[in-house]
């Protein structure tokens, strides 16, 4: 199509559009990685460009102790977000193998019950959860934020596993009857393997949710050695001066695993939706 | 071909079959539960942490329920006099719901804009530098909310951001600088360039996925018949690609509705500044900031309804799509 009208105004258009797309796109990311490594000032000097190279501000913002200990709560966010992967991936590969394997009554209501539920605001569930929480003793609790997040993140999985789980072609199963397998040796040993790509997608969605999150932390959290990295990050700001060097290098810290899941799962990441839309 | 395997394969798995029938039929209550015994642990967590709370909100709503109440235990029953609380005056109406609707409409507006021409733009581009323009917007997609929202604060910083340098070294601004965020349209216009630059790549990618499987055949005949690229646009890409683009505006429409963590961290967002909360962040400050959990609930529930209305238009697009079967 591109070689067929190679009239100059195009192509003119198409590199001034793609400049444009990756001026506006990479600037803020080019702007936090630029201020976290320029050591020119100690806060609130801005530079396009690192004058003076360096890695002070990384290493002071991971200093226990220092300005709340950015390196301790990137350790509190990586249990959660282990606890999390771990537990979306095995109870939403329950619940996709149950809605896309049987027919029952009720499916279709729980079906529709799981999208409702996903598009509840966390704003209108915070209040309740956050009294819940604290009658049962697990404000401040790694755990409870985890089973927090494992819930929200459960509906989204449920829905994107099931796609996965119908696309393993039937006949494979009764193959596996008829050798002689149980239906649990049968899961494990057929279906299992090839919704692999599905539970990386799962995966990649309950990684970012649990690594980020922000209301419930900020709610749940008040005590420092509990602080994950979303709500960890203001620290930076104080009442009078922000340590912005300190900010962007935490920042840099926390955007970079999530980055590194979305160039590993990319291609997962759509498949879904546009395939459920398009077909 | 066809018939060979129907005939060679198909007396076998109906044997199998046959071959376990009796076995089923025995314990059949234990075949009818399975889904349920499989769906038990999933449905157990949704239902104690997204359905029972959901139902204690709308509870919570009905309730004068503030510190004093949480100390004795005793909440009292109020009727709607929190929602009358919520609706009366001018607050809701000329500060809350337009902060919350204007908003929406603008970011859903300018993320499927710029996401549906991000989306073309890929589809003219070579190589090369479609896979520059694709990582480029993994990447803005991976920044995190928090992060994100960080970096466009730090941007214009209104004592030494880029743009604050940038239009000083213009002329364009006087010596004593300008605080973007204490007014309420600058504060949401930063706000809005933050949320599209964040949720743009989602639908550029998705959109851009689905053109690469509407047929090509379909444009070449187009072309023969003299259209322009406008035309073909609107005549074929729009209608045929219609159910991708009504499930990323939808989508969109509802993640934007409930914007949080992007207005609650910018200067003022947190209650501060009155002028600029959306629904959201005014139910959170009233509930976990100021203890009135009954009025915030009123409030969490009218953004709930809200957004289920929503939420029904997504349903009605899923179903005439017959993903659910």
């Amino acid at each position: 199509m591109s070689a067929r009208r190679s009239s100059t105004a195009g192509v003119v258009g198409k590199y001034t559009g793609a400049a444009a797309v990756l001026l506006f796109t990479l600037f803020p990311v080019w702007f936090m990685l630029s201020t976290a490594f320029n050591g020119r000032a100690a806060s609130g000097t801005d530079s396009l460009f690192p004058t003076h190279f360096t890695f002070s501000h990384f290493t002071k913002a991971l200093k226990p102790g220092a300005s709340g200990g950015f390196g301790h709560y990137m350790l509190n966010s990586a249990i959660v977000t282990v606890i999390v992967v771990v537990a979306t991936c095995l109870l939403a590969l329950l619940g996709a193998v149950a809605m896309a394997r049987f027919r029952f009554r009720l499916r279709t209501t729980v079906l529709v019950l799981i999208l409702v539920v996903q598009m509840l605001p966390a704003e209108a569930l915070v209040i309740p959860l956050f009294l819940q929480m604290k009658d049962m003793r697990m404000l401040n609790s790694l755990l409870g934020l985890a089973i927090v997040y494992t819930a929200f993140s459960l509906p989204f999985a449920i829905w994107n596993l099931r796609g996965f789980v119908a696309a393993v072609p039937v006949e494979l199963e009764e193959a596996a009857y008829l050798d002689g397998c149980s239906w649990f040796r049968m899961f494990r040993s057929v279906l299992l393997p090839l919704v692999v790509p599905g539970l990386v997608a799962t995966a990649a969605f309950a990684f970012v949710l649990a690594w980020e999150e922000f209301t419930f932390a900020l709610t749940f959290l008040s005590d420092q050695s509990q602080m994950t990295v979303g709500v960890g990050l203001a620290e930076f700001l104080g009442q009078n001066t922000n340590d912005w060097g300190g900010l962007m290098a935490a920042s840099t810290l926390v955007t970079l695993p999530v980055v590194v899941v979305f160039v590993l799962a990319q291609r997962k990441l759509t498949v879904g939706l546009v395939a459920g839309a398009v077909k | 071909m066809e018939d060979v395997s129907a005939a060679g394969t198909r007396p076998l798995p109906a044997a199998a079959g046959e071959a376990r029938r009796p076995a089923r039929r025995g314990p059949s209550l234990l075949v009818r539960l399975r889904p349920w015994l499989l769906l038990a642990a999933p449905l157990a967590v949704i239902a104690a942490l997204l359905l029972y709370p959901i139902i204690r909100v709308v509870y919570l709503s009905f309730q004068e329920y503030g510190l004093k109440e949480i100390i004795s235990g005793h909440p009292r029953f109020v009727g709607l006099d929190n929602y009358r609380e919520a609706v009366s005056g001018d607050y809701l109406w000329k500060t809350v719901l337009p902060n919350t609707v204007l908003f929406a409409v603008v970011a859903v507006a300018g993320t499927v804009g710029v996401g549906t021409l991000v989306a073309l733009l890929l589809q003219h581009l070579g190589r090369r530098m479609r896979a520059a323009v694709i990582g480029a917007a993994l990447v803005a997609w991976a920044l995190p909310a928090v992060t994100g929202t960080y970096v466009w604060m730090w941007i214009f910083d209104p004592d030494s951001g880029v743009v604050r340098h940038a239009l000083q070294g213009a002329g364009l601004l006087g010596p004593d600088g300008y605080n973007w965020f204490t007014n309420r349209l600058s504060f949401y216009a930063i706000a809005e360039l933050n949320v599209i630059h964040h949720s743009y790549p989602f639908v550029a990618v998705t959109l851009f996925a689905g053109m690469t499987t509407v047929p090509q055949e379909l444009y070449e005949a187009a072309r023969l018949d003299g259209t322009t690229a406008w035309q073909r646009f609107w005549q074929i890409t729009v209608p045929v690609l219609r159910p991708v683009f009504a499930v990323v505006t939808v989508l969109s429409t509802i993640w934007d509705f409930k914007v949080f963590t992007q207005i609650y961290l910018m200067p003022g967002g947190s209650g501060t500044n009155p002028d600029v909360l959306n629904l959201g962040v005014w139910s959170y400050m009233k509930a976990i900031n100021q203890n009135q959990y009954g009025l915030g609930a009123a409030i969490a529930v009218l953004l709930t309804l809200l957004l289920l209305a929503i939420t029904a238009v997504y349903l009605r697009v899923l179903f005439r799509e017959e993903e659910i079967g």
